[in-house]
């Protein structure tokens, strides 16, 4: 090792990457390999038979896989704009409130607390025909005498399916740009005021830049793990009924698993991690940019 | 005077219709939970019941006794689920920040060729779904032979939580000046000693609040461990909840009862660390 030495930060930053090269990147290196064979678990030896593109060529001819992609490009693009709309709703009313906003915040990070497959399973409970609370409260109320199929018609399922998934996540927005509402100077806001402005320009204008870095940081927190939808389909429908509420991270655990088809399920995989990387990217330039305006002008 | 009165009605007005409108987005946020709690303590008849039974008649622990008094009394072994979520949540936990504050404070203090990118680069490392992930997982650890060990869950919780706990303990050094380490070295402190003494002290409740984040990620993960795990050996709380599914029936009440053991650690870690949590993810929000 003599006459060899590494920097301090490469040396600080080598056991991180050296986990995640071992857990990660050998792995997904793997993984595309296998992409490219018939591999099925239960024959071993098909792992080292080569067929090139034909698996992403099955994939792209499959209407039940490009189903799926829409589905989740929509129901994330559904979720998280009324994430974000909420979120800010949520906040402002939170940042008007004169008493009790340690409660009130406490409050607001409830859902937080709760994990995936946990919220899965609470909605399913809730929005069970038979038993469930919102049923049973729309029957008391007089609004319907049927039970509705809540989970079992496929539209009514996509629906609960994305307000579970509003629910469980609109509090990570709400908390990180309640923190950008009170981090905010109040000069620019009186001085908006005094110049005449309206309070929806004043927060159009003024407000809103300020705060867009960090509804941003939720953005890409948020897209660092999409795929937390995967826990709450998974336990509120699997996929059902008859497919129609299966999304791309569904369709990789079934055919894997249950179809034992790895290599297919690696194929798809690799559709579903580029999917996240382009929205991580995405939202952090977004960042990146929010971050530039504010620094130029504050 | 007439301009006087209307602009104090409409004062009014707006006051009543934030305090209306702020009742009624907790209560939508609290509802489920409130629910889960409620329905865990009452009889299966009464959850049951049509119509619906709104106030319980009667409120028992049945369901939480019949949980930890093992196999075969209708429950499930959900004392081994407890520890072994226990065991892998604190190790991994551990491992990570060790790693995460190494790395953290490179990315801090040091400028370097590349950080950037290989910020970004980190964080892609966590965009990889669980489900995909799991897949070439399952097929490394199965040929080496680590499937439904605590050692194979633990490896695979450690890079999950690298990203983020590096992203979170960076913020948090970034926020204790330089000028504080460096007059410590003028005063003979070596660089080692400038960090123990002055820098880690300052940062640590904003090391411990990405601890309790990592923690709770382990705690509530289930993606990777449904597929990683396989029986009492290793099967961890969020994997052992489908045990109240059978093929066409739920037992609603146990299952409830569960998710509340398993939401009270979670509520009170993450109540301890808001405030910093908060801090740490915004901190390079505005500095850049």
């Amino acid at each position: 090792m003599k006459g060899f030495k590494l920097s301090a930060p490469i040396l600080l930053l080598l056991p991180a990457f050296a986990v995640l090269a071992a857990v990660v990147l050998v792995p997904l290196l793997l993984s595309l390999y296998s992409s490219f064979t018939p591999f099925r678990l239960t024959r071993p030896e098909t792992f080292f038979v080569l067929i090139g593109f034909r698996n992403y060529v099955s994939i792209l001819s499959n209407p039940d896989f490009w189903y799926a992609f829409g589905r989740t490009v929509l129901l994330l693009t559904i979720a998280l704009n009324l994430e974000m709309l909420l979120g800010l709703g949520l906040a402002m009313l939170v940042e008007k409130a004169t008493r009790g906003q340690r409660i009130l915040r406490t409050l607001m990070m409830f859902p937080m607390m709760f994990s995936p497959i946990l919220v899965g399973f609470q909605f399913k409970f809730m929005f069970n025909d038979n038993i469930g609370l919102v049923n049973n409260a729309l029957q008391s109320l007089g609004i319907t005498q049927d039970a509705i199929p809540w989970l079992i018609e496929s539209h009514l399922a996509f629906t609960a399916i994305t307000i579970a998934e509003i629910w469980s996540s609109t509090s990570i927005f709400a908390i990180l740009i309640l923190a950008g509402l009170l981090a905010m100077p109040k000069e620019p806001i009186e001085a908006a005021r005094v110049d005449g402005c309206t309070p929806w320009q004043t927060f159009r204008y003024v407000t809103w830049p300020f705060v867009m870095p960090f509804a941003y940081i939720a953005m890409t927190i948020r897209s660092l793990d999409v795929a937390r939808a995967y826990d709450i389909v998974k336990i509120m429908t699997d996929g059902g009924p008859a497919g129609r509420t299966e999304l791309l991270w569904t369709l990789v655990g079934r055919t894997a698993y249950s179809d034992a088809r790895m290599g297919l399920a690696n194929a798809m995989a690799y559709f579903s991690i580029l999917l996240s990387i382009a929205f991580t990217v995405y939202f952090y330039n977004k960042l990146a940019a929010a971050r530039a305006q504010i620094g130029a002008e504050w | 005077m007439d301009e006087n009165a209307s602009a104090r009605l409409t004062r009014r007005a707006l006051t009543v219709a934030h305090r209306v409108g702020l009742f009624l987005a907790m209560l939508l946020i609290c509802l489920p939970g409130i629910w889960i709690v409620l329905s865990s303590l009452r009889p299966t008849v009464e959850i049951m019941a049509k119509p619906p039974v709104w106030i319980p008649q009667q409120l028992s622990f049945d369901a939480y006794i019949a949980m930890f008094s093992g196999i075969g009394k209708g429950g499930i072994p959900v004392l081994d689920y407890f520890r072994n979520s226990l065991i892998i949540s604190v190790s991994s936990t551990l491992i990570a920040v060790a790693i995460g504050m190494a790395g953290g404070y490179a990315f801090a203090r040091y400028r370097f060729r590349g950080k950037s990118g290989m910020f970004l680069g980190l964080m892609l490392t966590r965009t990889v779904p669980g489900i995909a992930m799991s897949l070439p997982l399952f097929f490394v650890y199965a040929r080496l032979g680590i499937i439904d060990t605590h050692f194979g869950m633990i490896l695979a919780y450690v890079a999950l939580n690298i990203p983020f706990t590096i992203w979170l303990i960076d913020g948090f050094f970034r926020q204790v000046p330089k000028d504080l380490a460096e007059a410590a070295q003028i005063d003979g402190c070596t660089r080692w000693q400038a960090f123990w003494q002055v820098e880690f002290p300052l940062a640590r409740p904003g090391i411990a609040s990405a601890a309790i984040f990592a923690f709770l990620t382990c705690w509530n993960e289930f993606a990777l461990a449904s597929q990683l795990t396989r029986s009492v050996n290793s099967k961890t709380l969020p994997v052992g909840l489908l045990d109240y599914t059978a093929e066409f029936t739920i037992d609603w009440r146990g299952m409830c009862a569960l998710a509340v053991v398993m939401i009270i650690p979670a509520l009170t870690l993450t109540y301890i660390v808001q405030k910093h949590l908060v801090g740490g993810l915004t901190s390079g929000a505005v500095k850049g």
